[in-house]
């Protein structure tokens, strides 16, 4: 049995029934209690204030407060409302949540969500709109999440909940009512296993979040003409490079679709990964979809720095034609 | 706590412990045998000493990087031998040999250490936060320099601490440089303790030389804590007697550090004024002195010949540490 549910209350699932399973579990952040986007609104009615604690605006010691209690046996959510206003806590998230396991010799551990709205689309202009996947994603030492979908987001949170490692959680503020199935019940989604969201024969779109939709869509528009397939790594780190070439091998082209600028973005990289793993595969060079070298601009200028869904169709008739 | 003869023997051996690594330290990395640099910390070992020989084995520690640490995580339980073969880059160090000389030891309460100067305060605000969460009466004391005071970190912490009550002691040690900055060049007022005022917790300023004046203000703090009344700041005025790091330059901006200045804090050095009232209060014969001078410095001789008997990491552990394996 499932139900239809939109993503942000599949998320807000996931924490009710993770934080209910251990009590070691607390969300801290800026009007966390009250749930700027909705993913943890209700909480502190059902786990008290103790549970989710409201902090004074200060990105940095949110992130530090986070890391420094999960090395002290609590799996704490640093929630940072935008994934931009992670950037104040830089030091915290790169240097030691990354690297405390590490550099410790594995002596303490550091069960961490670190968890903020990513993506563009809303206007909100170049500071409450990025999606900072790659910067992550380059970093060794933080796994990564980035759902497309209401039951991915919340299999892939409680397991992020469960992981006694940092997580950086991302879910697009695009999708936060975006209705999906949920399964009905307890279920998790592990890391690292790619999602074939729509299977296909003429070329391969990975994509990643949002591009997820963007890459479905294009798909169905394009039934009868070329069967694409849609592959959805889900997690970044780990990467399921294993799924993506599976499935160049089959097709043979390739478009990768992240919303991340172009420049050594994730395309770059599971393109790549691509190369070294399935070049004699590869009937067409591979094709990019990401936001252009520039920040992110606001207002109606947005839109001309974005990757697009016309941006998706187009690459995926270029390789097709190759 | 009042201290009767044992306690102030503990003090002053760990300060002579930590004196002694020290020294030990800055010869072998002159020697060539240690791996990274070293930030000695001569001059201030009665701050961690008199700070932490008294504190809970399960309290949390941050310790100051100046001896990465020796003065505070010896006081604390933190095996010697452990400290000298992470210098030396061996499998047996505190962190397999994989940091260098970031130590870490949970049993004692040190969780780690980081590079970035300032970043201890956040990190010491989430183990203020657990110690409160498990309600067992830990706390968590966060060493912090001069320079680290000038940190943005700072506030947000210190601030965080006093509006939750978190049970933490936030311990300068005002040594009067950041790296070669003078701290009157970088902070507008006198004493670093003030800042407590604007947080609304006790702000002390302490004779940083006097172990067992820094012991009274730490423990006055520590109580509080424990109570749940939440954080105190204690500044402790102190001194280094070398270098920001071995083999810099000893300067103040682009001038020599002023000798006089040295001389002056060499006489108030603070193992020499703690023995000189040991010895006059009858605390301590010559005797005493002789032994546990010969005591430290066996301990010290085993650190380095356990450290150099030891062997290197395998480099396969490097594929091993990156992450957590087991489920959470």
């Amino acid at each position: 049995m499932s139900r239809q549910l939109p993503l942000v209350l599949a998320i807000n699932e996931a924490f009710s029934e993770e934080m209910t399973r251990n009590d070691k579990i607390f969300i801290i952040g800026e009007d966390v209690q009250s749930g700027v986007f909705g993913a943890s609104r209700g909480l502190v009615q059902k786990f008290g204030k103790d549970r989710v604690m409201d902090t004074p605006l200060a990105e940095t010691v949110i992130a530090g407060a986070a890391i420094g209690a999960s090395m002290a046996g609590y799996h704490p959510v640093a929630d940072f409302m935008f994934a931009d206003f992670m950037w104040c806590a830089a030091d915290e998230i790169f240097l030691k949540a990354a690297k405390w396991h590490f550099i410790h010799g594995g002596k303490v551990d550091l069960p961490v969500v670190l968890f903020a709205n990513v993506g563009g689309g809303a206007r909100l202009g170049p500071e409450h709109s990025q999606c900072p996947e790659s910067i992550v994603m380059h970093t060794p030492g933080l796994k990564l999440v980035f759902p497309s979908c209401s039951a991915d987001a919340k299999g892939l949170l409680k397991t992020a909940l469960r992981d006694p490692n940092p997580v950086v959680y991302f879910y697009h503020k695009r999708m936060l009512g975006l209705m999906g199935e949920v399964p009905d019940g307890e279920y998790t989604i592990p890391f690292g296993k790619a999602d074939i969201k729509k299977e296909g024969k003429d070329v391969t779109v990975v994509a990643i979040g949002m591009m997820v939709q963007y890459a479905l869509s294009v798909a169905k528009e394009l039934e009868g003409k070329i069967s694409v397939e849609v592959v959805d790594p889900r997690t970044l780190e780990p990467l399921d490079i294993e799924t993506i070439v599976n499935s160049v091998k089959k097709t043979g082209r390739v478009v990768i679709a992240d919303e991340d600028t172009k420049r050594c973005g994730v395309t770059a990289e599971i393109g790549m990964q691509i190369m070294e793993n399935a070049f004699d595969s590869l009937d067409a060079p591979i094709q990019r979809v990401a936001a252009a070298n520039y920040p992110l601009a606001g207002g109606y200028m947005e839109q001309f720095v974005l990757p697009s869904a016309n941006d998706i169709k187009a690459a995926i008739e270029a390789v097709a034609k190759k | 706590m009042k201290l009767g003869k044992k306690e102030l023997l503990i003090l002053y051996t760990n300060m002579l412990r930590a004196r002694k690594a020290d020294e030990r330290i800055v010869k072998a990395l002159q020697e060539g045998k240690v791996v990274a640099f070293y930030h000695s910390g001569q001059g201030s070992e009665a701050v961690g000493v008199g700070a932490c020989s008294f504190l809970r084995n399960d309290d949390f520690l941050y310790p100051h990087h100046r001896g990465h640490g020796l003065a505070y995580i010896l006081s604390k339980g933190v095996l010697m031998k452990e400290h000298m073969a992470e210098h030396f880059g061996r499998a047996t160090g505190a962190t397999g040999g994989i940091s260098g000389f970031h130590g870490a030891d949970p049993a004692h309460g040190v969780f780690g250490s980081g590079g970035t100067i300032g970043s201890q305060f956040p990190v010491s605000a989430g183990w203020g936060l657990a110690a409160k969460k498990n309600g067992r009466g830990q706390i968590a004391l966060c060493a912090f320099g001069d320079g680290s005071s000038n940190r943005g970190t700072l506030h947000e912490a210190m601030n965080l601490s006093a509006v939750w009550k978190l049970p933490i002691v936030w311990l300068c040690e005002n040594n009067l440089y950041a790296q070669w900055m003078p701290i009157k060049d970088a902070y507008p007022r006198e004493d670093i303790a003030d800042l407590a005022h604007g947080y609304n917790m006790p702000g002390v300023v302490v004779d940083g030389q006097d172990v067992v004046a820094v012991h009274e203000a730490v423990t006055a703090a520590v109580e509080r804590a424990r109570k749940g009344e939440g954080p105190s700041l204690i500044e402790c005025k102190t001194y280094r007697y070398r270098p920001h790091s071995e083999g810099s330059a000893d300067i103040a901006h682009t001038d020599p550090r002023p000798k006089e200045e040295l001389e002056a804090w060499k006489k108030r050095d603070p193992i020499k004024l703690f023995q000189e009232r040991l010895l006059s209060e009858g605390i301590l014969t010559q005797a005493d002195v002789d032994r546990i001078e010969k005591g430290t410095q066996a301990e010290v001789d085993e650190a380095e010949k356990f450290a150099l008997e030891s062997p290197r990491p395998d480099p396969s552990i490097i594929s091993k540490l990156l992450y957590q394996v087991k489920e959470g």
